[in-house]
């Protein structure tokens, strides 16, 4: 094999060959580029999305609950203790209660709507550190930490801005007030000082009151039902708990965000699997409108095939001479895919995030992605250029030149 | 000194079961610096022949020695790299490469050498057979005797032992073709090998030497002669 003959021929070839065919050619391959990176990136992006809004508006990083058998978290001074430990951006304590919200409309007894759903109490200024409710609402406003008889509702109880469980809600808005039955028996009436949307239904189908109000219907004080601990960066999370447990929590539950999303790890390992048989379809098809671009050239060039031959030019070039093609326009589909990914595709996703029902999903480009695609599109062309190539290269000279 | 060597070479082709047998045990020995005609009739199996001796195919029986070496054991990338460095061919139907220009065309089997400077060259060898002014016209815009002139110059331009030309002139008018058979008797005097094969007597006649085949089978070889001298061209002179 002479690969620098190969070269020349090989780009000879495609600077004096048809330009529709090498433009529609190259077109192909940049789509199919683009394809195998768009694919991925999409799922990634909603995967993405997914565990953005549980980390910025359900879990932040890292969850503590009690220990088994425990109702609470039984320590003092649980949010300076955590504060202060290394990695830790801010902390969060709830109280949660399982309670039930009943709305009387017209106050008369009748159609009297009502439904059980989690409440839990905030401190507003703390939370604000932690997660993004306070950003999220939609009407009315959030809650202040001297509030003790109003409440905030997701969107999902109140009903209305877009709820996907309208025929569950109460039908109420910013100024009803609201008779909530907590699980150990007390009542007390509310005035809904406003109503927050995340993109989270979990978080959406619950209510928040302050910390001092649910202390006064629990009877508890300084206690926790869950500790939300917001780290400095995602990577941390692991030293985080290992410094959390070697402050004192020796026996709470103490799990980070990524195990208390069941849900998505399961979409995730779909969406790989969905993005997986799309890219090879993507890849196949690449691999084969190569393998038909050289087929045609070979037969096309079945005489000149038989012409280099005659004057000495060995198998292995000529074979050389049409896979360099291939890997030629591969190449240059690899190229302008990423232009196009990168300079077109990814800002206008990025300035236009897509408005998914899971939140805002955006293109989420990794490394792997680009090396997995540049390597599929490349073998694609390599293999699909070499068959046709090959089989031409073997012909006999003879056979070439004349029949 | 011996080129080239055959003893009891015989050809069959085989395609579909059926087997067509086209040379017969035929024995030659052709010498350095000789310029020989292979004649026969249409289906003598004179390209055949012309095929085994240029390394383009392989005998069924027989030998061949080239240089003293048998070409049996030679495997494919070995036989072309002679047909690379050792023989150039000018055919009957000039087999240049479309689109693509004289000059390129002449120095495609460079490409594979080692030899240096490329372009002059195949300048040089463009300028012996007169076509110093055509270099740079594509194939398409040249005449049939101008393509066959080019495909003469990229047959020489590697500098080979022998040349072997397969009814050249068989698709050229008489002035052409005489231009043709005046620039092979001028590469012979130069100490070149030159292989012709064609029907035609008035061509063979301008060989040294005659080897008549007819069905396969040597029936005569002898000298010429009276040999005929193709007289140049005035466009050649320049
Ligand atoms: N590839 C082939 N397969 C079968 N028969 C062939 C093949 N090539 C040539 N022949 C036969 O061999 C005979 C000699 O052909 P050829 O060598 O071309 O003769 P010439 O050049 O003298 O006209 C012809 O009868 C031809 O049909
Ligand atoms: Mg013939």
């Amino acid at each position: 094999m002479n690969l620098k003959t190969s070269l020349f021929l090989a780009f000879h070839s495609i600077k004096r060959g048809n330009k529709g065919t090498l433009f529609m050619t190259i077109l192909i391959m940049t789509l199919a580029y683009v394809n195998l990176v768009f694919v991925s990136s999409i799922f990634g992006g909603i995967v993405q999305a997914i565990n953005n809004e549980a980390i910025n508006n359900q879990y932040s990083n890292i969850v503590i609950t009690p220990a088994v058998n425990n109702i609470y978290i039984k320590k003092n001074h649980a949010e300076q203790r955590l504060s202060s430990l290394p990695g830790v951006q801010a902390v969060a304590t709830h109280y949660v209660n399982q309670a039930i919200i009943k709305y009387d409309k017209n106050r008369d007894g009748n159609d009297i709507q009502k439904g059980r759903w989690t409440i839990k109490s905030i401190n507003p200024k703390q939370e604000e550190k932690v997660t993004d409710i306070y950003k999220s609402m939609v009407a009315g406003s959030y809650l202040k930490a001297t509030d003790r008889n109003q409440i905030i509702l997701g969107r999902d109880i109140s009903g209305a801005y877009g709820s996907d469980l309208e025929y569950l809600s109460l039908g109420v808005k910013v100024g009803d007030q609201v008779d909530v039955y907590f699980s150990n028996g007390v009542k007390r009436t509310y005035t809904v000082k406003g109503i927050f949307k995340t993109k989270n239904t979990q978080v959406n189908q619950s209510a928040f009151i302050t910390k001092g109000e649910m202390e006064s219907v629990l009877r508890v004080y300084n206690r926790s039902s869950e500790i939300l601990v917001k780290t400095k960066n995602i990577s941390s999370e692991g030293m985080v708990i290992r410094e959390i447990r070697r402050s004192g929590f020796k026996t709470e539950d103490i799990k980070k965000w990524s195990a208390l999303m069941g849900f998505t790890s399961g979409a995730s390992k779909s969406f790989d699997m969905i993005s997986i048989i799309l890219g090879a379809i993507g890849t196949i098809v690449a691999g084969i409108t190569i393998f038909i671009i050289i087929f045609v050239s070979v037969v096309n060039k079945r005489k000149q095939i038989g012409i280099l031959k005659a004057i000495g030019m060995r198998e292995g070039t000529i074979v050389a001479y049409f896979v360099i093609q291939a890997l030629f326009y591969g190449l240059v589909g690899v190229l302008l895919g990423i232009s196009l990914i990168l300079f077109v595709v990814r800002p206008l996703f990025i300035s236009n995030p897509l408005d998914f029902p899971v939140g805002w999903v955006s293109l989420k480009i990794t490394f792997n992605i680009i090396k997995i695609s540049n390597i599929s599109l490349l073998s694609a062309a390599l293999i699909g250029g070499f068959f046709p190539a090959y089989k031409g290269a073997k012909r006999s000279i003879l056979n070439s030149i004349w029949g | 000194m011996s080129l080239i060597k055959i003893s009891n070479l015989s050809k069959t082709y085989q395609s579909n079961g059926l087997s067509t047998p086209v040379l017969h045990q035929v024995s030659f020995e052709i010498n350095e610096q000789e310029f020989v005609t292979i004649m026969g009739p249409s289906g003598s199996g004179k390209t055949t022949l012309m095929h085994i001796l240029g390394f383009l195919e392989r005998q069924s029986t027989g030998d061949y020695k080239f240089k003293g070496k048998n070409v049996e054991n030679f495997d494919d990338n070995y036989l072309a790299k002679l047909r690379n460095e050792e023989v150039g061919f000018v055919f009957q139907a000039f087999n240049l490469l479309p689109r693509t220009t004289v000059l390129d065309n002449v120095k495609l089997p460079l490409l594979y050498s080692k030899k240096k400077n490329h372009d002059l060259l195949a300048r040089k060898a463009l300028e012996s057979v007169g076509l110093g002014s055509r270099l740079n016209y594509y194939t398409n815009q040249i005449s049939g005797g101008e393509k066959q002139r080019v495909a003469i110059a990229r047959a020489l331009v590697t500098n080979p032992a022998v040349i072997f030309a397969d009814e050249p002139t068989g698709n050229l008018d008489s002035k052409s073709g005489n231009t043709v058979l005046y620039l092979l008797q001028q590469l012979n005097k130069q100490g070149r090998t030159i292989i012709l094969v064609t029907h035609e007597a008035e061509t063979a006649n301008h060989a040294k030497r005659i080897i008549k085949i007819k069905d396969g089978a040597i029936i005569s070889d002898q000298a010429v002669h009276k040999r005929v001298f193709a007289t140049a061209n005035t466009e050649l002179i320049k």
